[in-house]
């Protein structure tokens, strides 16, 4: 077999074989993903974990299990209360809207905080993100480590 | 809205059924690719409809098509474009050969072996990975059992009468002469020039000279069938050699009465009120030994032993043929028949009984191979830049054991060398070498004249060729099949005439 | 935004800049990255094997369009970089392989095929099939950048229904009918296939209707006999569908755009409410439809007869289909390899229509069954992929809205695969992707551009539901 016929073969079966390289690849990055969507759970999806709370209420380390809707304020009708003077009544309301986390800002005075970042409105948070509220920090977490 | 605590259950599930019916969809995609592209595969790369066998007809040359000594019988000339066209050797072929016509498409062993003569498909195994060849084209070159001789020698027996011969070796099952009259110019059909003109006319002719006899024709066989029914009768237990009916001495003068109808006798005062066993029966050709042989034997089983020699489907065989059968199957007696009246005409082969010349070649064959049935076959050899591929012998399993087939071997030298017999299938000895066989005499009803017919082999004792011959509507058996036998066999065993 | 400015009571604060024009931020892509570069790498080879076969000379064939196509796809990439967007990673390599297997495809059939004029020069089959591809990569890519908001589509839903409706009634009225089917609309020099287009418009329109249905349609039943049925009303819209559906076979004479546009109408019910009985019910209305269709219609009868026995008339009406499965059969397992099929025969390609119709088989002959089975994976893929996002979508509407999406390429390609394997008759639908053809590309385009914006979470949030009894009761639990 001369060597014209040997790319021409070599050629066309690396072709093929590429596809099917290509295919795995893009199958396992599938799978991949699947496993991982398979470990958020469900019901109950998150909780508040206090970092730093200057006022004691609430108390550093306790952590809220959430709720669809999470208001968070001075106000003690919010299911989050924040006894800090910087905190606004009405400050913040956090959503699980379908698949993800939303902290919405209720025209606070001071203003809410992403990972430090003010927040505009409305924005999309994820597991692990830090969010500020007057003077008090949490961390989002999901509700089984 | 809100997802999993909303009002409604969330989208997951569903979405995962819809995924599932979707993956199930596919996968039914692949397999039909799959049934498509390697199930069906060999069949439609094959066939003559296929895009790449058209298009390589016009510029490859198709492999060549040589008889068993090396004459080519079909190769290719170019026209004033250099596109190719076929020639053949002479018309004495064209029934088996056929033709291969950029107009008319493909006919006889052109057509069968298409790809094969085109260079596209050669054996299934080392296809797959010829594709991946640079060179796409292999034409293969056949080589066939046919003696371009013999086959000659056949057509000009037959003359201007309408017939068929075909000889073949039963030791292998290899074919010797396959010849049908008339012929007809395939040159002139593959010819571009000629090729609307030729096709018109004979398509039109009366004479249907494209209807290859030998293989497609269907015709009444008359005594020849005979040796279907003791092959039936003693294959299956319900008679021996010796076996004898004391009412048939009597019958045949009065003819024998079956469910009140008269089966009558051909004329054979000679064996008196001697009751016939195998052997006299068939040298006088005893129409009343031989139904009230199938009448014990039965229908199921002589449709059963008929079926294993080939009749009730196409037989296995390089060139498309025709069902021969031993009823039309409408009754609802065992094996199809009517009644008993069906059975023991059909047993003699009147009845609805229908052969083809290959069929009962294929019948003589049994016999003279002790029983076991050769496929029959053309094709030897295909050679190409591929390398070369023979084709070898194969059975078709064991008819009757070699005891019984030496009865009827016996009784068949007996219908050709005995005093009696050899009245009856003059002309049918070779010379010096025992010669076994049988004709037939097949009524057509109305006033037309029988076909003829001959089936034999020879020599009996170590038997090396095989004949049938049909005549269509020529006479009696003995008078022109037989003679037709006997030169062809001998020039076959002789060489020369 | 609106429901949280009105809940504040007070006017809204000026907002900043639109974040289009905001700070960029890249963001690496590595996966696309990693994904596209064997995409290459595979066409590479893949040109070497067409050019290989086809010159007989070791080298790549056509060099410069394989170049312009790389281009366009690594442009993509780093525009996408650039926006820093966190969107899907596996959809672009995933069409960019099937549009480079259209590519090597379109490039090794005869280039007469299409000669189309652009600014005064003259381009063939692969030149033009090249500027599609290119312009439907930007297309994509361009969506999947841009697109931050759906409210565009999920507010103005009539409208689009209206639109589409529209493009119907055009179609009929200043349609040019070729081959007996009225599907090109020609205005000025711009001449497309509205029903591409149309299959967009309808998931737009049902995801929208039946996100907000989708209660009603899964709790409240009417009962007949023994079927359980969703409140009469609310049926009005299936019937509306199965009667759009017959008019485009009507209209159209396009039995593929109709069995299309039920089979994603259906796939998204069931995905929406679950309810089999409706599927059911469309199934037998499809079925109903379509038989009478079969009676009053000679070439959708003849379509059949084909479907059922297409050897019976080899080298007429069943010469399409035929031929191509005489293509699969050539192919075998391996295939002839690239360039290797027979591209023509008497100056024709052996399959009419082969580069609209017909390049499954095509590929089918060049890459052999296992070729096949990786290209209808590769689909597979992309529909998983688009069945994720809608499953991971913030709610209801952008779920139903990628799982129509996704549907829309999945069973569109499974149509014509299927008529090209004569699994179904053969209808006049395009391979997503992969056939020839602008209208085609572009309407597939928006689908995975589309498709792109929906992966990306984190950037506006699906609206509040409208203040009402639920949301209130809602805070009120929350609050409690």
């Amino acid at each position: 077999m001369d060597g014209f016929t040997l790319v021409l073969w070599g050629a066309r079966l690396l072709f093929l074989l590429l596809l099917y390289v290509f295919l795995a690849r893009v199958i396992r990055a599938l799978l991949r993903d699947l496993r991982a969507a398979a470990r958020e759970p469900v019901d109950r999806p998150g909780r508040l974990v206090v970092l730093e709370s200057p006022g004691g209420e609430p108390a550093v380390g306790r952590s809220f299990g959430l709720d669809v809707i999470t208001p968070l304020g001075r106000d003690v009708n919010n299911a989050i209360v924040i006894d800090d003077p910087f905190a606004s009544a009405e400050h913040a309301v956090l959503t699980y809207r379908g698949r993800s986390w939303y902290l919405e800002d209720l025209e606070s005075t001071n203003g809410s905080y992403i990972n430090g970042q003010p927040i505009d409105g409305v924005a999309a948070l994820g597991y692990g993100d830090e969010l500020q509220i007057g003077q008090v920090r949490f961390r989002l977490e999901r509700t089984r480590a | 809205m809100l997802g999993p605590t909303g009002a409604s259950p969330p989208l997951g599930p569903t979405t995962i059924h819809v995924a599932l019916l979707l993956s199930v969809a596919f996968a039914v995609l692949a397999g039909a690719a799959g049934y498509w592209g390697v199930v069906r595969a060999p069949e439609l790369a094959r066939s003559p409809d296929d895009a790449a066998v058209i298009a390589a007809s016009r510029t490859v040359p198709r492999g060549q098509i040589l008889d068993r000594d090396g004459t080519v019988l079909a190769s290719n000339e170019a026209d004033e474009n250099g596109e190719l066209y076929r020639v053949y050797l002479s018309p004495t072929i064209s029934q088996v050969i056929g033709y291969a016509s950029r107009i008319y498409g493909r006919a006889g062993l052109e057509r069968t072996f298409d790809a094969e003569l085109t260079g596209l498909a050669g054996d299934p195994l080392t296809d797959a990975f010829a594709k991946f060849g640079a060179q796409r084209y292999d034409p293969k070159d056949l080589t066939l059992s046919l003696s371009h001789d013999l086959q000659q020698a056949a057509v000009s027996a037959l003359g201007k009468r309408r017939g068929a011969v075909v000889m073949l070796d039963p030791r292998t099952g290899e074919v010797l002469a396959l010849a049908s009259t008339p012929t007809y110019n395939a040159s002139r059909l593959a010819n571009p020039a000629t090729a609307a003109a030729t096709f018109e006319a004979l398509r039109d002719s009366p004479a249907q000279p494209l209807l290859p006899r030998a293989t497609l024709g269907r015709y009444v066989p008359g005594s020849v069938f005979k040796i279907v029914t003791a092959i039936a009768g003693l294959g299956s237990g319900a008679i021996t050699a010796e076996t004898t009916y004391t009412e048939q001495p009597r019958a045949e003068r009065t003819g024998l009465l079956v469910e009140g109808f008269r089966v009558r006798d051909g004329h054979h005062p000679e064996t008196g009120s001697t009751a016939l066993d195998l052997i006299g029966a068939t040298e006088v050709s005893c129409n009343i030994w031989y139904s009230l042989t199938g009448l014990e034997t039965g229908g199921a089983a002589l449709v059963d032993y008929a079926g294993r020699m080939g009749f009730g489907a196409p037989l296995p065989f390089d060139l498309p043929t025709a069902i021969s059968q031993v009823t039309n199957g409408s009754g609802t007696d065992p094996g199809g028949f009517v009644d008993d009246v069906e059975l023991a005409n059909a047993s003699f082969g009147q009845a609805e009984t229908f052969v083809t010349p290959l069929q009962m070649a294929l019948v003589a064959a049994t016999v003279a191979n002790d029983g076991e049935l050769m496929r029959p076959w053309l094709v030897t050899a295909l050679s190409g830049a591929g390398g070369k591929r023979t084709i070898g012998p194969e059975s078709m399993g064991r008819m009757l054991s070699a005891t019984d087939a030496r009865a009827i071997n016996e009784a068949m030298v007996q219908a050709v060398e005995g005093p009696l017999g050899r009245r009856f299938t003059s002309g049918a000895k070779v010379s010096g070498v025992t010669t076994a066989g049988k004709s037939g005499t097949a009524e057509l009803g109305g006033s037309g004249e029988p076909h003829s017919w001959f089936i034999g082999f020879a020599p009996a004792d170590d038997p090396q060729v095989v004949i049938a011959v049909l005549v269509e509507q020529a006479g009696r058996g003995g008078e022109v099949a037989a003679p037709i036998a006997g030169r062809l066999m001998t020039r076959w065993l002789k060489g020369g005439e | 935004m609106t429901a949280q400015a009105g809940r504040a009571g007070t006017s809204p604060a000026p907002r900043s800049l639109p974040r289009v024009l905001g700070p960029i931020r890249p963001r690496a892509r590595w996966q696309e990255l990693r994904l596209l570069l064997l995409v290459a790498l595979t066409l590479a080879i893949g040109s070497v094997s067409l050019g290989t076969a086809l010159t007989g000379e070791v080298g790549l064939h056509d060099p410069w369009g394989l170049g312009i196509y790389l281009a366009a796809l690594l442009g993509a990439h780093g525009a996408q970089v650039l926006a820093g967007r966190r969107t899907d990673q596996i959809l672009l390599p995933a069409v960019a392989m099937l549009g480079g297997l259209s590519l090597l495809l379109m490039e090794r059939l005869p280039q007469d095929l299409v000669i189309q004029r652009f600014f005064g020069t003259s381009f063939g089959l692969a030149e033009v099939q090249l500027i599609w591809l290119v312009g439907a990569i930007t297309v994509a890519a361009t969506l999947g950048i841009i697109v931050r908001s759906d409210s565009w589509l999920r507010r103005y839903k009539y409208t689009w229904a209206a639109v589409g409706v529209g493009l119907l009634l055009l179609t009929f009225v200043l349609g040019t009918e070729i081959n007996g089917q009225r599907l090109t609309l020609q205005i000025g020099p711009i001449s497309g296939q509205p029903s591409e287009l149309l299959k967009v418009i309808l998931v737009v329109f049902l995801a929208g209707y039946l996100s907000e249905n989708r209660a009603l349609l899964v709790e409240q039943d009417t009962r007949v006999g023994p079927l359980r049925l969703p409140p009469l009303p609310y049926l009005a819209p299936m019937v509306a569908m199965w009667a759009i559906a017959l008019g485009i076979v009507v209209v159209q004479r396009d039995l593929g755009a109709a069995l299309l546009f039920f089979g994603v109408f259906l796939a998204l019910l069931y995905a929406a409410t679950g309810r089999i009985s409706l599927v059911l019910i469309g199934l037998v209305l499809f079925l109903l439809g379509s038989a009478a269709m079969a009676n009053l219609f000679e070439h959708i009868r003849t379509r059949i007869d084909i479907w059922i026995d297409p050897f019976s008339d080899p080298l007429g009406a069943g010469y399409q289909v035929i031929q191509a499965l005489h293509a699969f059969a050539r192919g075998g397992l391996l295939g002839m390899g690239l360039g290797g099929g027979l591209p023509e025969i008497g100056g024709r390609p052996p399959i009419p229509e082969i580069h609209t119709d017909f390049p499954l088989a095509a590929l089918g002959e060049e890459l052999g069954i296992v070729g096949v089975v990786a290209i209808l994976g590769i689909y597979l893929v992309i529909v998983q992929r688009g069945l994720r996002i809608g499953v991971a979508a913030a709610d209801d509407y952008r779920s139903l809205l990628a799982i129509g999406l996704a549907l829309v390429i999945g069973i569109q390609a499974f149509i014509i695969a299927a008529g090209n394997l004569k699994v179904l008759p053969l209808t006049g639908v395009t391979l997503p992707f992969i056939s020839y053809g602008g209208s085609s590309l572009l309407a597939n385009a928006v689908v995975v551009g589309l498709l792109l914006a929906l992966s990306d979470k984190g950037v506006e949030p699906p609206p509040l539901p409208r203040p009402g009894s639920r949301w209130r009761r809602l805070t009120r639990r929350a609050a409690a």
